[in-house]
């Protein structure tokens, strides 16, 4: 009885440590976020203080002949426009003269063409004095030079010194705006930090009462599969399989069309339930569960997330809001803050939409956010598929035939992604693949079955010299 | 001066920001409506306009939450009818009749959606498609059944009229209750944008879209069809009431299964997954008959006509575009501007020649 108790306490202190835990990252990325905030906002206003000193000086300096970048810019600017519309005119010129010359006879021509020649000439005039006139307002006042240089000098000290207080005016509330969100994020967090201490001690000593309750699972293993077995009717789709997936590695499954992969996914994840056999997952380095005993849509929650061998999107949804809805467990506001769109609702969007935004840039995906992923090329959407699962920090992802239907320049850039993610986040990856190149690329154990039954299990080398494995295939070929 | 300019800059921005803000629209368009009762107060306009701005402005309402239920979860619903007539009857005998006040009515009749809500989300974890529309459409005619037999409450055939509304003690003017209408439609529209905005508009797309990828992903089947249900349940049922409390008089018969359908039609004519198009839908299913048809002597003459310009309008909608008449005013925006940007370009060819 004291064990139960005890036994509850310690799922319920681990539940909550997990929640404050998520807690804990929230505010810390939302702190990055207000930061960062702050900071564009900082140099906004810094830029256009400067630009605003730019421009009160730039008459005197103009005079001055000290042209400023402002006044440079300006100029320049000024004598682009200048030049297209003398470019416009003198086209619109000789498109007039071109229809003109085609109405008339051949020995009117000579005249016409007359006329468009002092018509370009007075154009040619007109453009000169406009040059003149431009180059004259930005030149500098040829009397009282020295006076000019001086006053401008004097204006321009003090414009600068005016600009440093200011500068240091919005350098200052910039400041004061950080510490006061650092600080009180700081205190969220610190508070967090400590209840978080409290609950793991509480837990250490109470672990070390209890039995282990790791289904005598070895530290290094993921996922533990033991004598599954899938039936539709009478077709056993998978019979009596057994493997391990190890920490951290890329682990393959292989076999010929309708072996059972596919199968064996859904019953990993939940999609099936299996005739018999348990399956195991390491979900914490100290807690081990049996994924039997879960419904298929917390799957996710223990840290499993999966793709679909044919890819399925919210097809309405831009393909940054497809990557938040992979993030649904990631949100903590209830039904009634989304009806009202509360504080705390936006910040975790902003929180999240940061998060997308970061994996798509990751994968090369950020020209493609915010479009919608109906017509992209399936390249691309087996990518943004990919980035899905990567909203929920996963320890294990599972894809169904990743490779299917990309080229090969898209096969050795999957490859690179996965051993990315795999050597980024630790994360282990499970993949079903018929490409064998990539397989034997990218795997670092393969199992290979067929007709639901084990053939063999080992390194890619290993597999690749296998008898039984090469019957499979060749068998079937 | 350049302070001036700078501060109008930065005031240009702000308003643009509130401009861009999805509640602008909604607040501005609930304003209009606001003006409407204005002009009839001032003799300007006529009582069938205002009738029809005020069902317009209840039936988008309900048609708001059944298109949670079907254009974002995918859901098919029949049962609108009986919902809407429920808020009908429960409104109005408890506090017309009965006169309980206001909070305790509204406790009951959305108690009651909520809890019909709730029935047809787990029936509509077993059971999907077009058979779930059939159950919903025999839940709807137990009700409609219900309401024609317990005559003591809703009148039965012959109907029954509601009159005696107080709020919070006060009897209502029918200004107050359209004022009433216009609010809480665009609380309606807010709340439903929001919804969709949010994780749990999502999550019924992700629903919609495949069933295996949104559990894959955390989605729990069973909340959000229960969800997406109770929404459109307390939607109907909060149609019914601003309903009667504008025309006070409710006859069970009208909740047939006629109703639900032309709800489906509005939503699907409009646009089922645009707030303004799914207005726009049930404007032309329930208020241009009211606001303009009417008006005409060739359709006063014929009345017939007037049914078959609506189902000619459907028919036409669905067959040539089947995301709705708002589609056809986005795409039609679009194409506009398309056509102002290469004239632009002919006529400056034109002036100038090619591009050298
Ligand atoms: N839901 C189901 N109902 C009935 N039979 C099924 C079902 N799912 C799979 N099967 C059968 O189980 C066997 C294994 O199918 P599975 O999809 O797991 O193969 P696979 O190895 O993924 O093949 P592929 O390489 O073609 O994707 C096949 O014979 C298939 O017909
Ligand atoms: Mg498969």
């Amino acid at each position: 009885m004291a064990k139960m108790i005890d036994a509850l306490r310690i799922r319920l202190c681990l539940k909550r440590i997990e929640t404050l835990q998520a807690r804990k990252t929230f505010l810390e990325n939302l702190l990055a976020l207000q930061l960062n905030r702050i900071d564009m906002a900082k140099a906004k206003q810094e830029r256009q203080c400067r630009q605003q000193t730019d421009i009160s000086l730039a008459h005197t300096a103009i005079a001055a002949g000290e042209a400023n970048g402002y006044v440079t810019a300006e100029h320049d600017r000024r004598l682009e426009q200048l030049k297209q519309r003398y470019l416009l005119r003198y086209r619109a010129l000789r498109e007039t003269y071109k229809r003109k010359l085609a109405k008339v006879l051949s020995e009117r021509q000579a005249e016409i063409k007359e006329q468009r020649e002092r018509a370009f000439q007075a154009l040619e005039r007109r453009k000169s004095t406009a040059l003149a006139a431009l180059e004259a307002r930005f030149a500098p006042d040829a009397d009282h030079l020295e006076l000019r240089k001086t006053a401008y000098a004097e204006l321009k000290a003090k414009a600068e010194t005016d600009l440093a207080l200011r500068l240091q005016g919005i350098t200052a509330r910039s400041d004061r705006a950080r510490e006061k969100v650092s600080a009180r994020m700081i205190k969220k967090i610190e508070g967090i930090e400590r209840s978080l201490l409290a609950r793991e001690q509480a837990t250490a000593a109470l672990k070390d009462k209890l039995p282990k309750s790791d289904y005598g699972i070895p530290e290094d293993v993921l996922l533990r599969i033991e004598n599954l077995t899938m039936r539709f009717g009478g077709l056993v789709a998978v019979d009596d399989l057994s493997f391990d997936v190890k920490q951290g590695e890329i682990f393959g499954l292989i076999g010929p069309n309708g072996a059972g992969k596919t199968t064996v996914f859904n019953c990993i994840t939940k999609f099936y339930r299996p005739a018999a056999g348990r399956m195991y997952f390491r979900k914490n380095p100290v807690e081990v569960i049996r994924l039997n005993d879960y419904p298929v849509h917390n799957i996710i929650r223990q840290g499993i997330v999966r793709t679909f061998q044919n890819v399925e999107l919210v097809w309405e949804l831009p393909v940054i809001d497809n990557l938040l809805v992979a993030a649904h467990t990631l949100f903590r506001t209830g039904f009634f803050g989304q009806l009202i769109h509360t504080r705390k609702l936006k910040q975790e969007e902003a929180v999240l939409r940061k998060k997308a935004t970061d994996i798509l840039a990751m994968l090369g995906l950020l020209p493609y956010a915010h479009m919608i992923p109906f017509g992209l090329p399936y390249g691309i959407l087996k990518k943004i598929e990919l980035a899905r699962t990567l909203m929920v920090d996963p320890r294990m992802i599972i894809l169904d035939e990743p490779a299917a239907g990309l080229n090969d320049a898209e096969t050795r850039d999957l490859a690179r992604i996965i051993r990315t993610i795999r050597d980024q986040n630790q994360t282990t990856i499970f993949l079903v693949e018929h490409d064998m190149g990539l397989v034997m690329d990218v795997c670092d154990t393969i199992c290979a079955i067929s007709f639901g039954k084990k053939l063999a299990l080992g390194t890619p080398r290993e597999i690749q010299a296998d008898k039984a494995v090469r019957d499979a295939y060749l068998g079937e070929e | 001066m350049l302070k001036l300019r700078t501060l109008l800059r930065e005031w240009g921005k702000n308003l643009n920001l509130i401009i861009k803000h999805p509640y602008f629209g909604f607040v501005v368009f609930g304003a209009l409506l606001l003006v409407v009762l204005l002009l009839r107060m001032g003799g300007l306009v006529q009582i069938g306009v205002v009738n029809a701005v005020v069902l317009t402005m209840i039936y988008s309402i309900i048609a708001l939450g059944f298109s949670l239920l079907l254009g974002f979860g995918g859901l098919a619903s029949l049962g609108t009818a009986g919902l809407v007539g429920l808020g009908t009857f429960v409104m109005g005998y408890f506090s017309g009749i009965l006169n309980w006040p206001l909070l305790p009515t509204l406790a009951l009749a959305f108690g009651i959606a909520i809890v019909v809500g709730l029935i047809v989300g787990f029936i509509s974890l077993r059971i999907e498609g077009m058979y779930l529309a059939i159950i919903t459409l025999g839940l709807a005619e137990i009700l409609r059944a219900f309401f024609i037999s317990y005559d003591k409450f809703t009148g039965g055939f012959s109907g029954r009229s509601f009159r005696n509304f107080t709020i919070f003690n006060q009897p209502v003017s029918t200004e107050a209750v359209y004022v009433t209408i216009t609010v809480v439609f665009v609380l309606a529209m807010i709340a439903t944008i929001n919804i969709i905005k949010s994780p749990t508009g999502r999550a019924l797309l992700a629903m919609k879209n495949s069933d295996s990828a949104a559990q894959s992903l955390g989605i729990s089947l069973m909340k959000y069809r229960l969800l997406a249900f109770i929404i459109s349940t307390v939607f109907a049922v909060l149609g019914g009431i601003l309903y009667i409390m504008y025309i006070k008089f409710s006859y069970a018969p009208q909740w047939n299964l006629a109703f639900s359908l032309e709800i489906l039609a509005a939503v699907i004519v409009g646009g089922a997954q645009s707030i303004f198009g799914i207005i726009l839908g049930v404007f032309l299913i329930y208020g241009l008959n009211l606001a303009v048809l009417n008006n005409i002597p060739f359709f006063v003459q014929n009345p017939a006509l007037i049914v078959i310009f609506n189902g000619a309008l459907i028919v036409l909608v669905v067959m040539f575009y089947p995301g709705g008449l708002i589609r056809l005013i986005q795409t039609s925006h679009f194409k506009l501007k398309l056509f102002l940007q290469k004239l632009k370009h002919r006529m400056k060819v034109r002036r100038y020649g090619e591009d050298d």
